[in-house]
């Protein structure tokens, strides 16, 4: 009943789980053009997920799982369906998550493994995968209920049937961890605990080791892939920045339904992974221009954002595209060779930063 | 060559010694609108409080249309045709629009329709759309400066002053607002107006003076001035024969997220601010007038309510506080060291160990039911030589002692309380020269023993010289954030006022 009125009260007043408000980019979120400028490795077309043995760099794009040589990209497999999340394996074969419903093994000795379910449950959206320091592998699945690619339904729909799952190679056994994740999206073994991100909670949870809690919480963007720094650390990709529209409009329940009956998805007041191409998108509403200046910046409809954590999880630094930038939506950034790859999912790039210029610009 | 209207040679008006402005030489053309700019303190009130008859000179000479005056009031200042908008009106807010128009000339016998038909044809011969019988309390902030500004002309003021008229208004009410202006210019009344807005001053202005610390810098025709001059010569001082003049080589690293405001509204003074301050960090905070930093600061104490209806959120490590009064943000590690240290920062007749264990008692509350007049000297003894308090003993009156060492006061008894988040505001204001540096070394001592600490200056120097990183507030919200290693006087001033 109190819970009841003070719900009731929050909303009429804006307070409490009620209020529209999105933290600040700033300290070490201070935005900056990295991202923007970053030298542009290649230009793809269907890009999902990055990973790394350690010596090469593979990309998924549509079907093809492709290996960075030098500067060039070469086809190294072809599959039947669009690959979604990709791990390298220690034995030098690949794990892989086929249209989100399906893990997959290529290579190495158990090559040709496969699996759709765990928990009597099918996958629907494994969207990202890493391997264990004991060779299991973690499995994100964003939602029960919608596919890889409708993520905003799943958000719109106030999604939180995500799953953080265990699957032993070997054995084939395979447990969740974690469900009633509101998107689980991405996740990699930090010491004996398993991070994953949640990205409609806007936080970065640990499971295992002393029981499970926040790492990092109420970032102002969705978070997704997290991959590990060689000199210790994480680095996270976000996806988009999170807008008080946006915020407003997760919670005014009928206009959203309505929104989602009537209007089509690319022109929902949803966060997006690229902007800017028709003049039918939603306006964001800032104040951008003042005293007939134009302002460098708004919220944004869609955004570029990595951030370099610390082994305990807290940001350093981070590498952003903003408002005005093309390389938005960024869904995975791994380190490879003393440079960090960097996944735009919005503008299909695969860019590269060596570290040391980042931290050079970056770090005092 | 047309002579100046008003005209001010060798202007020096002294604050208990200290001068707000030394030796400022201006003048003021007929039919012109001359912008007054500088930084917080540079002088610009005071100026226009000695044309206004507010203040008196301390010495230096006053000339309306080439004689020498010397108003001592506000009302001889309007005799000799000086009137003064202040950014708080002076209008009565019960009485009509007519009424506050005609107030001060009423006779024996008023006949009110006589009043508002006067009224009625004074405003429309200005163009000035407002009702003469409107109540004043009832109109918007534009109509009352209107009221103010008719009231002005109506006295035949040759002569208008402006402190920051655009403050509160919408950019529709400003632009009604500088029309106004125009038409005030056309029919020969010389204007002066303070403001914190460039833009405004480069639209408007006819000439634009800049002062800083006081002393006249430069007066030149709008169009030889461009933003970047006009900041360069607000912020172009000589630091390097003072306590400012090394620059930071070093700055602390963040730690955890100690306070997260999110989109906090208080009235027109907080709009929509957002910024974090991290552990073992001074951030420091920069603005002008109105910018809204103490404000905000004060919300996340409880001294002041945020906005009833969808004012945001104040998160202290990542929980959600809303104190309605400093007792539980106290509690809870914040504390607030005011600006105001004789109205709000101490006892003043009570003695320093008494003040200091009041510090302690606002921390504990009920957990204290007897006083102890030994923890207090304990805690007085502790506590005066921490912080180098010079007094001949710890039972002296603190309003026997100096500035710096009031100020020492204020900041121990807020120290007392062992905060992890400690606001500063302005703490060096009114603080002789060694008193700051002490002051400074303990903002550094606290951020290095990893306390979250919060610095709100207007002086830019000194913001500089103590942040790692400095945010810069602007119209009521946060609008840029420097590192102090990339910060420049010209940066921050041009993110403060453009």
């Amino acid at each position: 009943m109190i819970a009841a009125l003070r719900e009731f009260t929050d909303r009429a007043l804006g307070r409490g789980e009620a209020a529209i408000t999105v933290p600040p980019f700033d300290g070490a979120l201070k935005p900056n053009q990295l991202l923007e400028e970053a030298a542009v490795v290649a230009e793809l077309d269907a890009p999902e997920d990055l990973a790394t043995d350690g010596r090469s760099l593979f990309v998924s794009d549509g079907s093809r799982l492709l290996r960075l040589d030098g500067s060039q990209l070469h086809e190294a497999e072809r599959l039947d369906r669009i690959i979604t999340a990709l791990a390298c394996r220690s034995d030098g074969g690949f794990a892989i998550a086929l249209e989100g419903k399906e893990v997959r093994i290529r290579g190495g000795k158990d090559d040709g493994k496969r699996w759709q379910e765990a928990a009597g449950q099918p996958f629907c959206a494994i969207n990202a995968l890493a391997v264990t320091p004991n060779g299991k592998l973690i499995a994100t699945d964003g939602s029960a209920r919608h596919s890889y690619n409708e993520w905003s339904h799943d958000l719109m729909s106030l999604g939180c049937t995500g799953r953080l799952l265990e699957i032993d190679p070997v054995s084939g056994a395979r447990s969740v961890i974690a469900d009633g994740l509101g998107y689980a999206f991405g996740a990699c073994s930090a010491g004996d605990e398993i991070w994953v991100c949640e990205s409609w909670r806007h936080r970065l949870v640990r499971y295992g080791g002393s029981g499970s809690g926040s790492v990092l919480d109420r970032l102002p963007g969705y978070p997704s892939r997290i991959a590990p720094a060689a000199d210790g650390g994480f680095w996270l990709s976000v996806f988009a920045a999170r807008t008080q529209l946006v915020e407003f409009v997760l919670r005014e329940t009928a206009y959203r339904k309505r929104m989602m009956a009537e209007v089509e998805p690319q022109y929902w007041i949803a966060p997006t992974l690229s902007s800017g191409r028709t003049f039918l998108e939603p306006m964001q509403g800032a104040h951008i221009k003042t005293m007939g200046i134009l302002k460098p910046w708004a919220p944004p409809r869609s955004y570029g954002l990595v951030i370099r954590l610390s082994s305990e999880g807290l940001p350093r630094y981070s590498l952003h595209s903003r408002v005005d930038g093309k390389n938005h939506g960024v869904v995975a950034a791994v380190e490879c060779g003393g440079s960090l790859f960097v996944l735009a999912k919005g503008s299909r790039r695969l860019l590269r930063l060596p570290i040391a210029d980042i931290e050079r610009s970056l770090l005092p | 060559m047309t002579n100046p209207v008003l005209e001010l040679r060798q202007a020096t008006k002294k604050y208990a010694g200290v001068p707000a402005i030394d030796s400022v030489d201006f003048t003021l053309m007929p039919g012109e609108i001359h912008a007054l700019v500088g930084e917080n303190g540079a002088g610009k009130s005071t100026l226009t409080k000695v044309m206004a008859g507010v203040v008196t000179l301390t010495s230096g000479q006053m000339l309306i249309e080439g004689k020498e005056v010397n108003p001592r009031t506000p009302t001889e200042a309007r005799h000799l045709g000086v009137a003064m908008v202040f950014q708080e009106n002076s209008l009565v807010p019960t009485m009509t629009v007519a009424q506050n128009l005609f107030l001060g000339q009423e006779q024996f016998f008023n006949r009110l329709r006589g009043i508002y038909i006067a009224a009625q044809q004074f405003l429309q011969s200005l163009n000035f759309d407002v009702a003469p019988t409107a109540t004043v309390s009832l109109l918007g902030a534009a109509k009352k400066q209107m009221v103010e500004i008719a009231r002005a002309v109506l006295h035949n003021v040759k002569i208008i002053i402006f402190d920051e008229p655009t403050a509160s208004l919408t950019p529709e009410e400003k632009k009604y607002f500088f029309d106004l202006m125009l038409e005030l210019k056309k029919r020969g009344v010389s204007i002066v107006f303070i403001s914190h807005a460039l833009e405004e001053a480069l639209q408007i202005a006819d000439r634009i003076t800049i002062l800083r610390d006081g002393k006249h810098v430069i007066t030149d025709w709008k169009q030889n001035f461009d933003r970047a001059r006009i900041v360069r010569a607000m912020v172009g001082r000589d630091l390097s024969q003072t306590l400012y003049g090394r620059r930071k080589t070093k700055v602390r690293p963040a730690g955890r997220r100690v306070l997260s405001i999110q989109n906090l509204r208080m009235a027109n003074m907080v709009k929509n601010n957002s910024l974090s301050v991290f552990a073992g960090q001074v951030t420091g905070i920069f603005g002008l007038v109105g910018a809204g930093r103490t404000e905000t600061f004060k919300v996340v104490a409880g001294v002041i309510k945020r906005d009833f209806f969808h004012g945001g959120e104040v998160l202290l490590h990542d929980r959600p506080t809303r104190y309605l009064v400093p007792a539980p943000a106290i509690r809870d590690g914040v504390v607030y060291v005011t600006e105001d240290r004789k109205v709000e920062g101490f006892f003043e007749t009570m003695s320093i160990a008494q003040n200091l264990y009041m510090g302690l008692l606002a921390k504990l509350g009920k957990k204290r039911s007897f006083l102890s007049k030994s923890e207090a000297d304990g805690l007085a003894d502790k506590w005066v030589k921490a912080l180098n308090i010079r007094a001949t003993g710890k039972d002296v009156k603190v309003v026997e002692l100096s500035g710096g060492n009031q100020q020492k006061v204020v900041i121990a008894k807020s120290l007392v309380q062992e905060p992890e988040l400690i606001i500063f505001d302005e703490p060096t204001r009114g603080v002789d020269v060694g008193a700051i540096a002490e002051i400074h070394q303990l903002i550094n001592k606290l951020a290095d023993e990893g306390k979250a600490v919060v610095v709100i200056s207007s002086y830019l120097p000194e913001v500089m010289a103590i942040s790692d990183r400095i945010l810069v507030s602007r119209q009521g919200k946060v609008v840029e954030e420097f590192s102090a290693l990339e910060a420049t006087e010209e940066k921050i001033m041009y993110a403060a006022v453009h």
